[in-house]
């Protein structure tokens, strides 16, 4: 018999039971439901509204039950409803007049629900006493009044929920509108994104893939691949796994990331967006498809969620820590423009609607076989038209491996194709200029060479376009030239410094770890490219100036990834480290790269006056890069890739304390000035040139080679820490004017391939 | 909908050593809002566990009781109903309805729960409901034959309560269902 105690589930007591634990749970969210904004949401009508919509909701969707968040999704609709119905009555207070019932004396058909009262004709059929004018002169003061007010007036009836106005927007029912919005919401009502599956848990039943909120956030991660690519290889490589904050942002659409007006702005944008599926045929390649962005909003969901990680991006390639990323990803600033962001979101959303057509990346969820086989650069690299995909019967391999296949295969396809795209310039750059150059050796520089090498690289990287687009296909004769005319109006201590520079290069020659740095630099040059030269200018300066924005600055130069990381802090000879994170770091350097040079050159101010000196040292540098890219690029091929993500901040510090900061300052310059006349030229799209990409290349690692030489004599004379030294070892002569001369020529270089 | 449990008589650890397994795994916590125990736990463990089927707790001193502290009787209010607790040794005849309904009419409660007899019982008279759980345990009992472990749920809703018994009767737990409910007396004019 039916007892409280009884242990049946389905007794009337059991369901009690169960019920009065649904409630408690709801009771303890709802208390703690937006409590800035306790005037409403905590009112006793509001709660009780919201208990009532959720508990009824959950009870007849026993398969969800209730989760945390559905209160957060139930709350706005509310809360704009009752907006909404709080506007209506005040326009009804303010226009009262016309509110009031005429209908006394006038016949209407009653029976006609469509019959239109005309106030007009209503007004001017009233007797023509006082009566007559007060209504007249209130019914043609109505057209005087917004057309919003008048519709509103005109459209209320004055019983209330009968009238037209009262169909749509209704104190009565302001209840039910909630409960049918909300369960519409959660059920998609036919469509593709309901946000009932992002509560849902997969239960015993064979479950043909992740629960559909992982594999949103998966959906998420491969919308960033495909437009930031190593804004995603970095977050993975931390192990920051989507859902650890997609879980939120998608479950609540991003209730707890903005306030409640912004939030309200977003949704708008958000339903705006149809719910259709929107392309059937491709839902057939069940291997590739991701839920979410087979419909224009789940599209525009997962847009609006990468834009919001792209406005993290600095800050997220900064950090070292999941932990510290996943805070700056939960702790979403509160002064982000949001028109920026949905604008960067709606043009994210082609897209995705594109990138969910190709086969996945092989993203870090390994339990979730059918999508590991492929990898594809997809939309943002497309400039290889045989992008290589395995068939997904590939057994699926750890990640890690997957990278290294990834890896080689664009390799090998940038070896045929030589496209790029703009937008992810900085990608394919890297990735042919190492292709092309083949004559690297690869020895593993001391840690001091790298970090002497990096500080200029950034500098360097961005003249190297300009001096590899001069130079296509030219000679190293012309280096002499460059290098006099470079060395115009720069002051004595630039050139020593360059002296020091080329002489280092031609020592260093045989550096390895030097020639990545520089291939490793390289690879920035497309990221660079797009800069303003008062940011180089203002981050050659900070490099002089301060050794905590150079730290900075270093910090983000993982272009020497492999070489620089490991070298300054742990082992500076450790060959294997070096080498393993080359090809992953590169994209990810150059991307980090670009960013650290736009927060370091704001630092400092432009400089024209040594435009000049800047070009002379740039012009070495590039020659030192481009010797470094050479190295680099060989470790690429020979080692075998791991991609840990190297410790960022420790290669800055070495760098910044191995680098003769005063040589950079000039070298920086230089290459600023270089920079700023390059930077125009800089947006052209490369060309399918492979015999000109072998010439750039062989160029640029003669060029790297003298540049490295004369790093490395100088990195001889230096103590890490002390900049001073390197002016002071006066390298003069022929190891200064062969370091121009190089610099001049891998400048010559990335200036024709800009042009490309 | 308030749940209150009523039991007694466990006799632990001298004449029992535990509440049958069955009325353990009904008695959860969380679903019980009040337990109301007429005497002779008798230890103090056994006070602990009844704490944690529901904090609210009354009990009344039984001659066997180790902790002396417990009251002899006891009264509270839950809802519109005035319950009365005592064990029951006091009131002889043990077991008789005149003397208990003595006693009830002293404590001025409409329903009132006593023990000692390890019998169930519920009389109702003019006056109100008189209860015995009887032993939650079936300790043995010098006045009555064959005693079966039995307690009582009291599901006081408004002016109607129902009482449930249950009593382990061959291994099985055994539900029974009594209703009643108050009238709302008339005030008591001073004659």
């Amino acid at each position: 018999m039916d007892n409280p105690l009884s242990q049946n589930p389905d007794s009337m007591w059991g369901r009690f039971f169960k019920i009065s634990e649904l409630e408690r749970m709801l009771d303890q969210d709802l208390t703690r439901l937006y409590p800035e904004r306790d005037s409403y949401f905590q009112t006793s009508v509001c709660q009780g509204m919201l208990r009532r919509i959720l508990l009824l909701w959950c009870l007849r969707n026993p398969e969800y039950g209730y989760r945390q968040g559905m209160h957060e999704i139930l709350a706005p609709l509310l809360y704009v409803l009752h907006i909404d119905v709080e506007n209506l009555s005040e326009v009804k207070r303010t226009y009262a007049d016309h509110f009031v019932d005429k209908f006394d004396g006038f016949s209407f058909h009653e029976n006609d629900l469509t019959y239109k009262f005309d106030f007009k004709k209503f007004s001017e059929s009233q007797g023509d006493n006082n009566g007559f004018e007060n209504t007249s002169a209130k019914a043609s003061s109505l057209y005087e009044f917004d057309p919003e007010i008048q519709t509103t007036v005109l459209l209320n009836d004055a019983y209330g929920a009968e009238g037209e106005l009262g169909i749509v927007l209704s104190e009565k029912f302001m209840e039910h509108d909630a409960y049918s919005m909300f369960d519409s919401l959660m059920s998609g009502s036919g469509g593709a994104i309901a946000m009932a599956k992002f509560y849902s848990h997969p239960s015993g039943k064979p479950h043909t893939g992740p629960p559909p909120v992982i594999e949103a956030s998966s959906a998420l991660y491969h919308l960033l691949y495909n437009v930031d690519s190593s804004l995603h290889s970095h977050l993975v490589e931390l192990g920051v796994e989507p859902q650890y904050f997609a879980l939120r942002w998608l479950r609540v659409l991003f209730g707890r990331e903005f306030s409640l007006e912004e939030l309200l702005v977003i949704w708008d944008e958000i339903f705006a967006h149809e719910n259709t599926v929107s392309s059937p045929a491709v839902a057939c390649d069940a291997e590739s498809n991701f839920a979410l962005l087979e419909s224009p909003r789940g599209a525009f969901i997962c847009a609006f969620a990468v834009s919001m990680i792209l406005n993290l991006r600095s800050s997220l390639l900064a950090t070292e820590n999941a932990t510290i990323s996943l805070q700056r990803l939960l702790n979403f600033p509160d002064d982000t423009k949001l028109a920026k962001l949905l604008a960067k979101a709606k043009s994210l959303c082609a897209i995705g609607r594109d990138a969910n057509k190709l086969t996945p990346v092989p993203i870090q969820s390994e339990s979730y076989d059918r999508r590991k086989s492929n990898v594809t650069r997809g939309h943002s690299l497309s400039m290889d038209s045989s992008s290589t995909n395995t068939p997904p019967t590939v057994v699926p391999d750890s990640y890690w491996e997957e990278k290294w296949r990834v890896l080689h295969k664009e390799k090998g396809n940038k070896l045929s194709a030589g496209g790029d795209q703009v937008p992810n310039r900085r990608n394919g750059w890297s990735e042919r200029v190492r292709l092309h150059l083949s004559r690297t050796e690869s020895d593993p520089s001391p840690s001091k060479k790298n970090e002497r090498t990096k500080i200029p690289k950034p500098f360097v990287r961005r003249s190297l376009l300009d001096d590899l687009a001069r130079k296509l296909g030219a000679d190293e004769d012309t280096k002499e030239d460059t290098v006099s005319d470079a060395d115009v109006g720069i002051g004595g201590s630039v050139d020593v410094n360059r002296e020091d520079v080329t002489d280092k290069n031609y020592e260093s020659s045989s550096s390895a770890a030097g020639s990545e740095d520089n291939s490793s630099n390289f690879s920035e040059p497309s990221g660079p490219i797009h800069r303003s030269s008062d940011n180089v200018n203002e981050v050659e300066r900070s490099s002089v100036a301060s050794n905590s924005s150079m730290d900075e600055n270093d910090a983000r130069i993982c272009v020497n990834g492999p070489e620089c990381s490991p070298l300054p802090v742990s082992n500076p000879f450790d060959e294997n480290e070096n080498d393993t994170q080359m090809c992953v770091d590169n994209p990810e350097c150059s991307h980090v790269y670009v960013s650290s040079h736009h927060d370091g050159g704001s630092s400092k101010s432009a400089g024209n006056d040594e435009a000049v000196g800047k070009l002379a040292t740039g012009i070495k540098e590039i020659k030192h890069l481009s010797g470094k890219f050479q190295w680099l690029w060989k470790f690429g091929r020979n080692v075998n890739e791991g991609t840990s993500v190297r410790t960022v901040p420790e290669d800055a510090k070495a760098c910044s304390n191995g680098i003769d900061q005063n040589n950079f300052v000039d070298i920086s310059t230089a290459d600023g000035c270089n920079c700023s006349s390059e930077t125009s030229k800089g947006e052209t799209v490369d060309q399918n040139l492979r015999v000109s990409w072998k010439n750039i290349g062989q160029s640029m690692i003669e060029n790297i080679q003298v540049l490295e030489s004369v790093f490395q004599q100088d990195r001889g004379g230096q103590v890490a820490g002390s900049s001073e030294n390197l002016s002071k070892n006066g390298l003069v002569g022929k190891g200064q004017v062969t370091a121009t001369a190089a610099l001049k020529e891998l400048r010559k270089i990335s200036n024709l391939l800009s042009e490309m | 909908m308030v749940l209150v449990l009523a039991l007694g008589d466990l006799h632990i650890p001298h004449r029992a050593p535990d509440l049958p397994a069955k009325f353990k795994s009904m008695l959860v916590p969380g679903k019980i809002q009040h337990v109301i125990c007429t005497g002779n736990l008798c230890i103090k463990e056994v006070h602990e566990y009844l704490k944690t089927v529901c904090p609210d707790l009354h009990i009344t001193r039984g001659e066997y009781d180790e902790d002396s502290r417990y009251p002899d009787t006891k009264t509270l209010t839950i809802g519109q109903f005035k319950l009365g607790v005592c064990h029951g040794h006091q009131v002889i005849p043990w077991g008789d309805l005149d003397s208990l309904a003595m006693l009830q009419r002293q404590l001025d409660v409409d329903i009132l729960v006593t023990g000692h007899t390890h019998q169930f019982t519920a009389y109702k008279h003019e006056a109100g409901v008189v209860i015995n759980p009887g032993s939650a345990t079936g300790a043995f009992s010098s006045i009555t034959y064959d005693v079966n472990p039995s307690f009582v749920l009291m599901d006081i809703d408004g002016l109607r309560v129902v009482v449930y018994v249950y009593e382990l009767i061959d291994g099985e737990v055994k539900v029974d269902k009594i209703d009643f409910k108050k009238t709302t007396t008339p005030t008591n004019l001073p004659h």
